[in-house]
């Protein structure tokens, strides 16, 4: 079940009547029809890999406890690596197994063995697995630094592993934030209610109409690249640029607004992440749920910033190379990740890593200086070009995508494949992006405009261009969700 | 909670008739010209309408329409008489031409370039050689007068039927009810994208729920099976041509020899049957011959359609 299909609007509607009517005088009550509605929203893909977010909640769920129950540091340790174990050997199996075959068979034949590929397995990733696994270990990891205490409630505890607004594509919660609103009353609120369809709008203006539209266009271009000239190419990873920020954050803002309908805030995942000034600011603004998830559980364990220059290098180069690894079982994932630490790099040498931490382009005016739009656009440029690893098939269509633009640059028209005006596409990404810098402040207020008028016409507007821009025919599945 | 829902629901009622105000503003629906049947029990367009009709989103293709006094589309009325000469095409949406201007269509650009004839354009959509048969039978005075008479015709389409019978389901968008539904432009928009396809399925499913599950393997044809078709469908076409005649000096089939069974065209070459192919011109031709978005013939496919027509016409 999508976010963007009419099931899923059904079911949250019944959920929600069930939550606050029926239930809304016991938490336990609410938490067991969360965790059965987040089951039935799992299950609707695929039932069998239920068990496997039962298996890795219970895992957890003793584990935690273990953890919490011993004294002995080696002893807390070895149940964490218990944990760490079990779900990346879950993640390892179902998801890369046979890249790690394949790199095998692949490393022998460099070498004039010739291997045949009889290990590989046919296996179906299940939907949500790196988000899911990632959730559990956090809450083993935070028992483990002593952040918080285990639940005995196993089943509020599987209602914050399971809970459906985001369970599939995060945001990754930590069980910090996320288990204690589960364990807690929860009463209904207006207007987090009524903020809640505004983001879920939001999130659907931007996965209806920003991803879903540009997709046939970019599939087109990166299918057929070698029949395209440079400018083409350069315009077919520019929209792709779009397409996987409206595609990812969209799901985030209705993952966010969906939960706050049953009283439950997420955190943000997305901070206007292509108004960044330097790369840093702009992995302080993208995917946020998993850089911190990475910063706490991977970059800080290995010592962070706080030792040597080189130490630091190694551990930010690391952090990069599984986040690229973690997106998916390829090398261009993994290339995506070197490049994003070759830029964070000379950033974080010089020191200005975190200039950014506290502002937002344009802080105190209307528009942006000069000098903020030239950074914008430089780092705009160099995220563009890393998503060409992230969006190719294989490294070396990567590579021959980037040698097409080098080498034969053309500039040409380019026609829809479904015979649609592509000034329409130029003139709606504009809009987008001043609409999304004039609301820069605030992610989770999308709409906030003092007149009642205006935010009428606003809503109005957006929900008449996702009527225009819908395409039937299109694969509306997200794309994080083969993560 | 009240105000929630209350709120809610005022929005969701407000929004609605903005968008349905909107779209009519900026024309993202199609007209639905009327349907109705004739005294001779033909099935056609009621006479004298004007819209336009859209396919695609955002405008994609847009184009007008004139539903003429016989109640076809066509810029021109029918009225033929000895002393004139005349072509009619008889076929199916693809002769009514909605997708494109009613002043552009295929029988206006013969006219254009064959001086001293007039086209009529008997197109409806849906049409199949049952109803092509009907009407000139019906109105054999009318197409008595007319010279030649070119019928589309699509082997596995127009051949299902070895007599004319009223389509019911096509009159029953007729009903005040599916008027009522049609009048509302934003239904009509949102279905003609398709936005509304999901809210059909569920009810479908919901509908078959209780009711015996069938399951509907759709079965690769065999040989057998394709002969059996073959054999049932030329069987029709006699049928139609032994109940309504056929004048075999006047009319001419446009059809594609690439979908055509070789046996059925070999039975039209034995029995003196003639007919216009469509395929090479139209495969030959370097630039698309139809719309992007569906199989209709776009403006170069038109004009090709017409030069194969002027071409079998000049030899005549």
């Amino acid at each position: 079940m999508v976010f963007n299909s009419l099931e899923f609007f059904i079911f949250l509607f019944i959920v929600f009547i069930l939550y606050w009517f029926l239930f809304k005088k016991s938490v336990k009550k609410q938490n067991i029809l969360l965790l059965i509605a987040s089951y039935v929203f799992y299950g609707w893909w695929d039932w069998r890999f239920l068990s496997l977010i039962i298996l890795s909640t219970t895992v957890d769920y003793f584990v935690g406890i273990m953890i919490d129950s011993n004294n002995k540091s080696s002893k807390r340790k070895l149940w964490l690596w218990c944990s760490v174990a079990f779900n990346v050997g879950l993640l390892g199996f179902f998801k890369y197994y046979n890249f790690f075959v394949d790199s095998w068979i692949d490393m022998f034949s460099l070498f004039g063995y010739n291997m045949g590929s009889t290990w590989t397995l046919k296996v179906i990733l299940p939907v949500g697995i790196s988000f899911y696994t990632f959730q559990t270990m956090s809450y083993s990891f935070d028992i483990y630094y002593k952040k918080l205490k285990p639940t005995k409630d196993y089943l509020s505890f599987a209602a914050f592993v399971s809970f459906f607004p985001q369970l599939v594509a995060g945001p990754i919660e930590r069980a910090t934030n996320l288990l204690s609103q589960i364990i807690t009353k929860r009463t209904f609120s207006y207007n987090q209610s009524v903020s809640g369809l505004k983001l879920i709008l939001w999130g659907l203006f931007k996965k209806v109409v920003i991803a879903d539209a540009l997709a046939p266009i970019v599939n087109d271009i990166f299918a057929n690249y070698s029949d395209y000239s440079a400018s083409t190419l350069i315009m077919g990873v520019t929209l792709f640029s779009f397409q996987i920020y409206g595609d990812f954050s969209g799901y985030s803002d209705i993952a966010i607004g969906t939960a706050k309908l049953f009283g439950i805030e997420l955190m943000s995942n997305f901070k206007f992440p292509y108004f960044s000034r330097n790369i840093a600011e702009f992995w302080r603004r993208w995917h946020i749920s998993l850089s911190t998830w990475f910063r706490y559980y991977i970059y800080i364990p290995l010592g962070g910033s706080h030792h040597s220059k080189w130490i630091s290098l190694k551990n930010i180069t690391i952090v990069f190379l599984v986040s690229g690894f973690w997106h998916g079982a390829n090398w261009t994932y993994i290339f995506w990740g070197a490049l994003h630490a070759l830029a964070f790099i000379p950033v974080f040498l010089i020191g200005k890593n975190k200039i950014y931490k506290d502002s937002i382009v344009g802080e105190n005016r209307l528009f942006p200086s000069i000098v903020e739009v030239f950074k914008i656009i430089k780092v705009f440029s160099l995220v563009t070009f890393s998503w060409i690893f992230f969006r190719s098939e294989s490294i070396m269509d990567a590579f021959n995508f980037i040698y097409k633009i080098i080498t034969d640059f053309s500039f040409e028209t380019y026609l829809h494949p479904k015979g649609y005006r592509m000034i329409d596409y130029y003139v709606l990404l504009i809009v987008f992006v001043l609409y999304e810098y004039i609301i820069r402040k605030d992610e989770r207020t999308p709409f906030k405009f003092k007149s009642k008028f205006t935010r009428f016409v606003i809503y109005t507007l957006i929900i008449f261009t996702m009527l225009l821009f819908y395409d039937s025919s299109i694969d509306r599945s997200f794309i994080y969700f083969q993560f | 909670m009240k105000k929630f829902f209350f709120k809610s629901g005022l929005y969701v009622i407000l929004i609605l008739l903005t968008l349905e105000i909107l779209v009519r503003v900026t024309h993202l629906s199609k007209d639905n010209p009327t349907r109705f049947v004739d005294e001779f029990n033909v099935e056609k367009w009621e006479p004298n309408q004007k819209g336009h009709s859209v396919t695609g989103n955002r405008l994609q293709n847009f184009s007008e329409f004139n539903i003429n006094n016989s109640g076809y589309n066509s810029y021109r009325e029918f009225v033929p008489s000895i002393d004139k000469v005349e072509l009619a095409l008889v076929g199916d949406s693809f002769i009514q031409g909605f997708h494109q201007n009613y002043y552009n269509s295929i029988g206006k650009k013969i006219e254009d370039r064959l001086e001293g004839i007039e086209v009529y354009e008997y197109g409806y959509a849906g049409y199949d050689l049952a109803d092509q048969l009907h009407l000139i039978h019906a109105y054999k005075e009318t197409f008595d007068k007319i010279d030649h008479v070119v019928i589309g015709l699509k082997f596995d389409d127009d051949l299902i039927r070895k007599e004319y019978k009223l389509v019911q389901d096509r009159m029953h968008l007729e009903s005040p009810f599916y008027k009522k539904i049609r009048s509302i432009k934003l239904l009509v928009y949102t279905q003609n994208i398709g936005v509304l396809d999901p809210l059909w399925k569920l009810a479908g499913k919901l509908s078959s729920i209780g009711k015996k599950n069938k399951v509907l393997l759709k079965r690769t044809e065999t040989k057998n099976d394709i002969k059996e078709k073959y054999i049932t469908y030329i069987e029709n076409f006699k049928s139609l041509i032994k109940k309504y005649g056929f004048d075999k000096n006047r009319f001419t089939f446009l059809l594609d020899t690439n979908v055509t069974p070789q046996i059925f065209l070999n039975y039209l070459k034995d029995n003196n049957f003639k007919y216009i192919d469509t395929y090479v011109a139209l495969n030959s031709s370097k630039k698309p011959t139809t719309l992007i978005y569906d199989m209709h013939w776009n403006n170069h496919g038109r004009d090709i359609i017409a030069d194969i027509i002027i071409n079998y016409y000049k030899l005549l």
